[in-house]
């Protein structure tokens, strides 16, 4: 048997790509990571494997807790994590979730290919950064009272089709068609309103951007089609979560935990993974609220692209229709919701956590919008600015491996602080323009250091073992063409 | 007396220390100041806050996070922080100031939330240290 040591972590190998932290003393199951031996070398260099082990202790985890291939140390469950936990007597953790509640990724394509826009980059490139808010204090494109912030927490992207800022078709191409129907806006603190009431539609800043880019391969033909993609397209990604609201329904719910439910939490070896026993009030009331930090972020992607579409039809100047500027998928990579699995044979319902993961499901399952029910989901991931991104569709092996995930991103590999010492923001993005052609703008030249292309691992690599695992099958490659951030 | 920004794979963490417990909890602000800043400007008026809570490590988790909300809805990026901490029956207090500069007056950057990952607050011989992971 194949053995890997990290520190005091043993891995074996089970099969290519897949590793196994064995269950023993206080873990609730086994952990696996899904990694390449070049991937899991990186892996073990930070405290990545500690925490996943640590998440095994989750009452109720399920088969294994489980690392992508682009997981990394993040605060208590690995950033890359999924954990899968009984609905009737396992738990629901805030820190397996994180903090940006439903931080996730849409992409939209349009009828324009690279030609159409060379040329217009930097145009387009200062329109966007202008219209677009980003970064500390920005605003948002919609200042709402609290009864617009209810709406929105209560109905999601149904609120911004009434509002005038979504299509049907945009709902209908959305995970969940953009509404949680278990939000209860009732649980989520005045706190958390406050924060969100001048951050609707707005990108914030850290690893969160939106990316104008072009289709540069094709991989399986038939699915770019019904995806509607084809090569030198251009589409556009938009990278963010729930703002202010979801990091403070986050924070305030691992403190009640805290003060409400001790005893669970003295049982766990890391204070984030902060869980509420499945079946109790606080673990009701977290659902709810989380759900609704669910629909805010829906409305805030979705705030965005109805800028983006502005902006397009003033640089290109044609109506956005026109341009046939389409949302092709909404998906969440930091949340959890109640699914049915089936497990040793049985249909079980459980919460699966997926914090930096992405739920990757194949054709047939009934969450599935028409547009993709025969097909499989869109998973979109998105690559360092000076990469490429990858669209992929949920694979046939990912019910059994993951619980219906795949990878969230590249995964990072090196910190801030160190990213600040070897870039400096300016030379990164002048070597972007001059050798990738890629237009990059942000709010603070610290954010493009801390986010250069180097900090991240190889987005090719995490998506080979997707695919190869057959938990997500490559679709489409992209490449940025214009990059705005915080 | 001071603090450093640490290493960390995603987020930032700040280590600092200082002779007192309110000195300690000040240094951790002004490093999650410095991980949102890199050249902070004399602007700003100063607010005060108070946060109570069970424990001394809840009540520095609170205080951040007290810090990080006052930043979004009084938009200001709060530094120069004093604070002054003391423990009142079955409570810790905390009470503080700290200069909010404008928004507009700085290019800064977001910093999510406070975390309990890693948290230590000890006292040594010279008097407090502290460790806080900071989600970016």
């Amino acid at each position: 048997m194949t053995t890997r040591e990290f520190g005091d972590i043993e891995l074996r190998r089970v099969r290519e790509f897949v590793w196994e932290i064995p269950q023993e003393g206080e873990m609730n199951a086994p952990a696996r990571i899904l990694a390449s031996e070049a991937l899991l070398e990186q892996i073990g260099q930070d405290k990545t494997l500690e925490q996943l082990r640590n998440a095994t202790h989750l009452p109720g985890i399920t088969n294994h807790a489980i690392c992508m291939p682009d997981g990394h140390q993040g605060y208590g469950f690995p950033v890359g994590g999924v954990g899968a936990t009984d609905t009737t007597d396992g738990c629901i953790s805030p820190g397996a979730v994180g903090y940006d509640i439903n931080c996730g990724v849409r992409m939209m394509t349009t009828n324009l290919t690279y030609e159409d826009l060379q040329g217009k980059e930097e145009e387009l490139v200062e329109a966007l950064f202008e219209a677009i808010p980003s970064g500390l204090g920005g605003g948002g494109v919609v200042e709402g009272d609290a009864e617009t912030i209810d709406d929105i927490l209560e109905r999601g992207m149904q609120w911004a089709l009434d509002e005038g800022y979504a299509t049907e078709d945009d709902l209908a191409h959305c995970e969940d068609e953009g509404f949680r129907d278990d939000a209860r806006p009732e649980f989520v603190s005045q706190k958390a309103k406050d924060r969100g009431r001048n951050q609707i539609g707005s990108l914030g800043s850290g690893n969160h951007f939106l990316e104008v880019q072009r289709v540069t391969d094709i991989y399986r033909d038939d699915v770019a089609e019904s995806f509607g993609l084809e090569a030198d397209q251009i589409v556009v990604l938009i990278h963010c979560g729930s703002r202010g609201l979801g990091h403070q329904t986050c924070t305030d719910y691992l403190r009640r935990i805290e003060k409400e439910h001790k005893d669970l939490l003295e049982e766990l070896p890391d204070k984030e993974l902060a869980a509420a026993p499945a079946g109790s009030q606080l673990a009701e009331e977290y659902y709810g609220a989380m759900c609704a930090a669910i629909n805010f972020a829906w409305v805030n992607r979705q705030l965005i692209m109805h800028r983006t579409r502005e902006v397009f039809a003033d640089v290109f100047d044609r109506d956005w229709r026109d341009m046939e500027m389409r949302l092709l998928y909404d998906v969440a990579h930091n949340i959890a919701k109640k699914e049915v699995h089936t497990v040793d044979g049985e249909d079980r319902e459980l919460y699966v956590h997926r914090k930096g993961a992405t739920r990757a499901f194949p054709a047939g399952r009934p969450e599935l919008p028409p547009a993709y029910a025969d097909v499989g989901q869109p998973v979109i991931i998105p690559g360092s600015m000076g990469a490429g991104s990858y669209v992929l569709r949920g694979g046939d092996e990912s019910l059994g491996l993951t619980f219906g995930s795949t990878a969230h991103g590249a995964g990072r590999l090196m910190s801030r602080t160190k990213a600040k010492q070897e870039y400096w923001g300016e030379t990164v993005q002048e070597e972007l323009r001059e050798q990738e052609k890629i237009y990059v703008k942000a709010q603070s030249g610290a954010t493009v250091a801390e986010e250069a292309p180097g900090v991240y691992k190889d987005v090719d690599e995490v998506v080979r073992v997707s695919d190869e695992l057959g938990i997500g099958d490559k679709v489409a490659r992209t490449f940025p063409v214009c990059n705005i951030k915080g | 007396m001071g603090f450093t920004l640490r290493e960390h794979t995603a987020d930032v963490a700040v280590e600092a220390d200082a002779p007192t417990l309110g000195g300690v909890f000040a240094a951790v602000a002004d490093g999650l100041a410095a991980a949102m800043c890199d050249e902070i400007p004399e602007t700003g008026e100063r607010f005060s806050l108070s946060v109570r809570a069970e424990s001394l490590e809840a009540v520095l988790f609170d205080y951040l996070d007290q810090l990080i909300y006052e930043r979004d809805v009084r938009g200001v990026l709060p530094v120069a922080h004093e604070a002054d901490v003391n423990q009142t029956g079955d409570e810790w207090v905390v009470e503080a100031s700290a200069r909010g500069v404008p928004f507009e007056d700085v290019e800064a950057r977001d910093v999510k939330a406070v975390t309990y990952s890693e948290m230590r607050l000890e006292a040594t011989d010279e008097g407090w240290e502290a460790y806080v992971v900071f989600d970016v």
